[in-house]
């Protein structure tokens, strides 16, 4: 019911009865996927803090190079393969595999089984990141840009996820309901194409090791369709299912998702060699990737209406809903990612941002503003399912929505600006290399505060997440809301 | 929703036509070439790298060196990467390269360490860049001016490899007397280094260039690289100095009675950086700027405009 406020929360539409049933199947479900989503959550905040305190300590060394010269494990070009590899595979991954697993659950409308196998396939994916970042400060980098986890570490990663998703997918199996909503198939496809793309890369470059410049094609596909299908279709699925959920109104239009859904894979599947633009490539690899990532332009606005028109009308829930808000915010960074990636790609601008600064920031905007953000908002929407208690305090939430807000829009505009900078000074021969390079040092001060927000932010997350995992939550029916709502809008699905 | 064959057969067909485009097509088009050789068969080219070289490329590799470096040219008409000189050097400045780099460069490349990023400049011809071996005659040594300071080498004494042995143990403290800094870097560039710089690009430059990057004056005061201590070993004299400890000044300077030599490691990588070399002629790529002279020797290389607007793309 619509609160005094005009705020339209909405409540459910279902009786009285119905609800209730439903609601002691949603415990029950919430129940069995408790132990081992909570699991991937806390693993995840743990390489999420060690991943940006590392983060930091890289950013400091970026303008202050000779830190630590003498502790091969504390240069530079140890340390950033490890904050990448760690928040990839240790923060993203995980919190991937969290609310997938939940998401699952819930829309199969069916108990998790085994959970403790997919409890074990955490500790092996925690124990592959390990020894991944162990060997990468031990020296023993493959030097392939994001796969540097040597073989080893990958086999284990990769037993670790056929224990995860097996159980994922047989979940599905055993789904009740005809509709199959469009989160399932976001789901159901990062579950298949992970493993194929791992596998695939981790055979190409190790097993039947591919000649010369086919080593960073393979590199590419595989960065990229990481970014896209693994992080992006679980961000996506996930924020298809939490802004309706939230606000408490279908999706808009179930044509635009399935159009959405389909030139997303098709389109998103073929980018990554614009990364190699010019270079050592057949030109016509590069030319399909830069029309791929044109083509790109088709799903983001066809979700991107979607996802508005689901909101139209409902924009100040995000007042009251941290998962709202986290999660509007990642899908509007999705828009402003896609589109900075075009921009990347186009051969008359990649000349200028080709080796630059920009294209890091690019990858921030998809890891960190689109992926981790919605992440972010999934989180503050489970957790408390899981642990049967409300998050405590609405200001650290709203901190932490700011730090990290501020602090990811800090980071990107401060590496495009500087690499534009950066760019325009490399394509000028007759200024030396080293004004490029001198040039966007000031951004990278700049991005250093960044990085410091992002740490303060992440703190305050992971000490909230705390309270909860011990139990410290509030005990209450009503979910807390960032601002003081009326009481009447506890029914809505907050 | 319609049944799951499909849903599956989309998921799984979608992705496996980016596998195949990507990654599979791509490997049967550029996957399996040959060295090119002329029709003596003895002009090959590329050829592997020696085992010193091949090891400093997991040095290189494991080091993160990639995240700032490329090891890639992009052609003259999309970029400024062909007409661009090295940061240091004698005058002219040796190039980046005289031509865009082409898959054929890469054959024997593993892991391939191709970069995209360029915080530091493009490696792809760094060996090329190195002081030439038949310049030596060139430049007599005008001696050293006062041989008892360590550190202090000839101007441009080619002197490719090997450092030269020091006239008189470590360097003593009294050598970081403030330095002279060159104030016209680029004017005068031949003129003799300050400091007692090894010749640019030479093996010495780079062991010193890693050891310790922002004491390589006159150029690369400023260099943003990190320092690569850990691959030195500081260590008492014991008898004689090493011949390959680094000739250091300044505050890198070690105490008296210790010098600092490169480990293995660090030759390795030395080893792997001198033999980055894409100067070779392909037949499928335009070179700019004629047989590709001695860097540093022909004028022409250099000052050539190396072809802004080339007529015809340069094909891959």
């Amino acid at each position: 019911m619509t609160p005094a406020t005009g705020i339209p929360l909405k409540e459910p539409t279902i009786s009285a009865a119905a609800s209730d049933a439903e609601q002691l199947e949603r415990a029950r479900i919430d129940a069995s996927t408790r132990v081992p989503v909570l699991m991937f959550y806390a693993s995840a905040m743990v390489w999420l803090l060690l991943g940006t305190l590392l983060a930091g300590f890289v950013s400091f060394t970026t303008h202050s190079p000779d830190w630590f010269s003498n502790v091969s494990f504390l240069t530079w070009g140890r340390l950033r393969p490890v904050v990448v590899n760690v928040i990839i595979y240790g923060w993203a991954s995980m919190a991937a595999m969290g609310t997938a697993t939940w998401l699952m659950a819930r829309l199969c409308r069916t108990t998790l089984r085994h959970p403790l196998l997919i409890v074990a396939g955490t500790w092996f994916w925690n124990i592959g990141v390990l020894i991944g970042v162990v060997a990468i400060l031990m020296g023993y980098s493959t030097g392939y840009q994001w796969l540097e986890f040597p073989p080893y570490a990958a086999l284990v990663l990769l037993v670790a996820y056929a224990l995860i998703m097996s159980w994922a997918v047989l979940m599905f199996r055993f789904r009740r309901g005809e509709q199959i909503f469009i989160t399932q198939w976001y789901l159901l496809g990062a579950f298949l194409w992970f493993p194929w793309l791992y596998a695939a890369a981790q055979a190409m470059l190790f097993v039947v090791p591919v000649q010369g410049v086919m080593q960073a094609a393979v590199g590419w596909w595989y960065g990229n369709n990481l970014l896209f299908l693994w992080f992006g279709a679980i961000g996506l699925g996930t924020a298809y299912y939490m802004i309706p959920k939230v606000i408490g109104r279908p999706v808009y239009s179930y044509h635009l998702a399935t159009i959405g859904f389909w030139t997303y894979v098709l389109f998103s599947s073929w980018t990554g060699m614009q990364r190699g633009v010019d270079g050592p490539f057949p030109a016509w690899m590069v030319t399909a990737s830069i029309a791929a990532t044109i083509l790109t332009i088709i799903p983001v606005a066809t979700v991107g209406l979607n996802h508005h028109m689901t909101m139209q009308g409902y924009f100040p829930v995000m007042r009251y809903s941290p998962t709202l808000r986290f999660t509007v915010f990642g899908a509007m960074a999705y828009t402003v990612f896609s589109l900075v990636g075009i921009l990347v790609s186009l051969r008359s601008s990649a000349r200028y941002l080709h080796f630059t600064q920009a294209t890091v920031a690019y990858t921030q905007m998809g890891v960190y503003a689109f992926f981790t953000m919605i992440m972010f908002g999934s989180m503050y929407y489970i957790v408390p399912r899981l642990v049967g208690r409300e998050w405590r305090y609405a200001t650290l939430i709203k901190l932490h929505f700011w730090a990290s807000a501020y602090g990811i829009g800090l980071m990107s505009l401060l590496l495009f600006a500087g690499g534009i900078v950066q760019g325009s000074n490399q394509q000028d021969p007759s200024l030396p290399f080293i004004e490029s390079a001198a040039s966007v040092l000031p951004y990278l001060r700049g991005g250093t505060l960044a990085v410091l927000l992002l740490i303060v932010s992440h703190f305050i997350f992971a000490f909230h997440f705390g309270l909860m995992l011990f139990g410290l939550g509030r005990t209450s029916t009503v979910p807390t809301f960032l601002n003081p709502v009326e009481a009447e809008g506890s029914e809505a699905h907050l | 929703m319609r049944g799951l064959a499909p849903l599956f057969l989309g998921l799984f067909g979608t992705f496996a036509f980016s596998w195949l485009g990507l990654t599979v097509i791509p490997n049967i088009q550029i996957g399996a070439l040959n060295p090119q050789m002329d029709e003596e068969g003895t002009d090959i080219y590329p050829m592997p790298k020696s085992g010193m070289a091949e090891r400093g490329r997991r040095v290189y590799a494991a080091n993160g060196c990639a995240y700032c470096h490329s090891q890639q040219l992009r052609p003259g008409y999309i970029s400024a990467d062909l007409d661009r000189v090295r940061d240091a050097g004698p005058s002219p400045r040796p190039k980046w390269g005289d031509r865009r780099s082409a898959p054929r460069d890469y054959l024997f490349d593993r892991p391939l360490q191709i970069g995209q990023e360029r915080m530091g400049p493009d490696l792809a011809g760094m060996g090329k860049a190195a002081p030439s071996e038949e310049e030596k005659p060139a430049a007599p040594p005008e001696s050293a001016p006062s041989g008892s300071t360590a550190g202090t080498q000839p101007p441009q004494p080619p002197n490719a490899v090997a450092q030269k042995p020091p006239a008189g143990g470590a360097s003593p403290a009294a050598t970081n007397a403030p330095a002279q800094i060159s104030p016209t870097p680029a004017s005068n560039p031949s003129s003799p280094n300050p400091r007692g710089m090894p010749p640019a690009y030479s093996a010495a430059w780079h062991y010193r260039h890693l050891y310790s990057p922002r004491s390589m004056t006159p150029d690369n005061v400023d260099s943003t690289m990190p320092a690569y201590k850990f691959l030195y070993e500081k260590r008492p004299i014991s008898g004689e100095r090493s011949a390959d400890a680094l000739e250091l000044n300044g505050a890198d300077a070690p105490p008296p009675g210790w010098e600092v030599v490169p480990t293995y490691d660090a030759k390795c990588l030395v080893a792997y950086l001198m033999s980055l070399d894409q100067s070779h002629p392909l037949k499928e790529v335009k070179s700019f700027g004629g047989a590709a002279p001695a860097p540093a020797g022909s004028p022409a290389a250099a000052t050539a405009p190396s072809g802004s607007p080339p007529p015809a793309p340069a094909k891959k």
